[in-house]
């Protein structure tokens, strides 16, 4: 038994070293997170601010000066040009002046006290497509309130009018708070899955199993030792998403730390057997970053719940999610990070990713042969 | 010489790769204090055959033993009997010589006093004391070979076991190895070292011509050079009896 825990440290150890003196490992372990969470984040929460806009009022109208100046009130627009004509707008475009107009044609303010429909144009540079999508979002929104705003007022004929503002690409940043979990799971299990996947890869590639076989080291020891040294890495992978979320989206935690991290270190476990099973079976790095890297990234995103709620897919993929692990990662990390729920009411989820992780480092250990053929 | 004074013995090995037979029937023993040198070309089967005696692959038929114990069991002691160093370049080549010679001291589970008196042996016969900062890719192919060979001498092994040792190294590093080698044997160690070089073979005690997973011939170098005495260098006796087994 000391034999066992002698190896098992001198393994990780060496583990370590591996990782320290890999500029990619370190690159990828620690700079790939980041760079996702902030990507992630920003795609689904973009903020756009101050879009520079030219106004081409031609109604010249008390309406339509105060529509336009309700766009100038709002953080996303900012009136940089006031014109005449649409073509002067064009040039601007070109120059890249401004990235919207918006033009009020003759006679809105005409229909709007006879309730006609009115039409507002809204030009927008393409070329940056989010900022574009995004302030379309502002933009119709503002153009619903402003009728809703009509209506209340009881300047134009009454219509029930829906008073729901629907924000398509542009969640608020609630859905920020609501996406890092997600991303915290994909990102873990990805990194853990291609991480150890190839660190075992390499040793059959490099030859330094067949020395590792030469020696009395047993299975387990091999096996938890890739195990704990990643597990580690993902704990520091994790805090760095987590400091990122907080930081940068306000993501709360509401519960307690030592719960996630609990999760987190089960769920690390089942991917980092995950990729050495897959290393073990593959032996080559290639192939073993290939199918560590679909067998990861597909199940995190579609089958965890992250982007469709489990309970809406189909009968088959439910049952299937079930050994996702990701699955459980997430529902914990919600509950905990965002409602504050503590581990007593979260037994479902932990008792299945201890079962998960049981069951991954055990087919593992077993399927890892100590011998060459 | 029977079977009981036999330290290392390997009894009809078989080994079968797909449609590539690697050993057919292989049986050989080598005693403490002997080095046998395992001669062959290309794709004979060395590799093989050293592979399944280490016990880091099993043969389709046949057994080896260690002092009598399989080494295919996860038997420790079997482990700690038998030093193998493998063709490949196998050692952790990010870690240092230090870093290498600890780690596997540790997979040995050697204590404290017992590994720094091998590391200091250790280094001191390889030469290797002022490079051990030096990581074991930086090595030349020379050095290289001597800390593999270090690593493998970690537990004191009674069976060494050596695939092509000095391949790719220089003659100096070479003669060196051997000098080792030599001193190792003197000291009651088991040797099995596998070679293309017939001069490396005609300085074994025996040697055996692997050819096609089977021996062809097999005794101490004088006297198969006295048994096929119309030779006249080892290596024509040996390219003689491949062309006559094609
Ligand atoms: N793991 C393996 N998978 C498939 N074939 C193999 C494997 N190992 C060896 N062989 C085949 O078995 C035969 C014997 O190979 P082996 O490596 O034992 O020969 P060798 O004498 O060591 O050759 P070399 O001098 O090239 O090292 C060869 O034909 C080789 O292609
Ligand atoms: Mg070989």
């Amino acid at each position: 038994m000391s034999g066992f825990i002698t190896r098992l440290w001198a393994l990780a150890k060496k583990e370590v070293l591996h990782m320290a003196r890999d500029p990619q490992v370190i690159l990828l372990a620690l700079g790939m997170p980041l760079l996702l969470v902030v990507l992630f984040g920003y795609a689904v929460s973009f903020d756009v601010e101050d879009v520079p806009l030219a106004v081409v009022d031609q109604d010249h109208s008390p309406a339509s000066r105060d529509f336009a100046a309700r766009m100038d009130e709002s953080d996303a627009f900012r009136i940089r040009f006031r014109l005449e004509s649409e073509a002067e707008a064009e040039a601007l475009f070109r120059a890249d002046k401004v990235k919207a107009a918006l033009v009020i044609p003759e006679g809105y303010a005409r229909s709007l006290t006879r309730g006609e429909p009115t039409e507002l144009q809204l030009l927008m540079d393409g070329a940056d497509g989010t900022t574009a999508r995004v302030a379309v979002g502002y933009a119709s929104q503002m153009g619903q309130l402003e009728t809703l705003r009509r209506v209340q007022d009881g300047l134009t004929m009454s219509m029930p009018l829906e008073p729901r503002v629907r924000t398509w690409f542009n969640p608020t940043m609630d859905s920020a708070v609501f996406v890092v979990p997600g991303l915290v799971a994909i990102i873990l299990a990805v990194l853990s899955v291609l991480l150890a996947a190839l660190t075992v890869a390499r040793e059959w590639e490099r030859g330094s199993m067949e020395q590792l076989f030469a020696t009395p080291v047993d299975r387990l020891a091999v096996v938890l030792g890739k195990v704990l040294p990643y597990v580690a890495l993902g704990i520091l992978q994790f805090m760095l998403v987590l400091a990122a979320g907080a930081w940068l989206f306000d993501v709360p935690l509401r519960g307690r730390f030592v719960t996630v991290l609990l999760a987190v270190i089960l769920f690390l476990t089942c991917s980092i057997g995950q990729g050495l099973l897959i290393s073990m079976v593959t032996r080559n790095q290639q192939v073993a970053t290939q199918v560590g890297a679909v067998s990861s990234i597909l199940p995190a995103l579609l089958l965890s719940g992250f982007l469709f709620p489990v309970e809406n897919m189909p009968l088959i993929l439910q049952v299937i999610s079930r050994i996702v692990p990701a699955r459980y990662l997430i529902s914990v990390l919600r509950a905990v990070l965002l409602q504050g729920r503590s581990i007593t009411d979260l037994g479902g989820p932990f008792l299945s990713l201890v079962l998960l992780a049981i069951a991954l480092i055990t087919l593992t250990t077993l399927k890892f042969r100590r011998r060459l053929d | 010489m029977n079977d009981s004074a036999r330290v290392l013995v390997a009894h009809q090995l078989h080994k079968r790769f797909k449609a590539q037979e690697a050993l057919r029937g292989l049986s050989l023993g080598v005693a403490p204090g002997e080095l046998y040198g395992l001669v062959g070309p290309d794709g004979a089967g060395k590799t093989t055959a050293l592979r399944i005696m280490a016990g880091v692959m099993g043969p389709d038929e046949g057994y080896a033993r260690i002092a009598g114990k399989d080494p295919l069991s996860g038997d420790p002691a079997v482990r700690s009997m038998l030093g193998y160093m493998p063709q490949q370049y196998s050692l952790y080549g990010d870690l240092s010589v230090d870093e290498n010679l600890a780690f596997f001291g540790k997979m040995f589970c050697l204590d404290k006093a017992t590994f720094s008196a091998q590391r200091e042996r250790l280094l001191h016969i390889t030469r290797l004391g002022r490079f051990g900062d030096r990581r074991a890719d930086a090595l030349s192919g020379g050095m290289y070979k001597k800390l593999a060979l270090a690593c493998s001498l970690l537990p004191k092994p009674r069976v060494l076991l050596l695939d092509e040792p000095t391949n790719g190294v220089d003659p100096v590093s070479r003669r060196e190895l051997w000098a080792l080698l030599f001193e190792l044997v003197e000291d009651g160690m088991a040797v099995v070292v596998s070679t293309a070089y017939m001069d490396e073979a005609e300085r074994c005690h025996r040697v055996g011509l692997l050819h096609r997973g089977q021996l062809l011939m097999e005794g101490a170098p004088t006297r198969l050079m006295a048994e096929h005495g119309n030779a006249a260098t080892f290596e024509d006796l040996f390219l003689a009896a491949v062309r006559e087994a094609a």
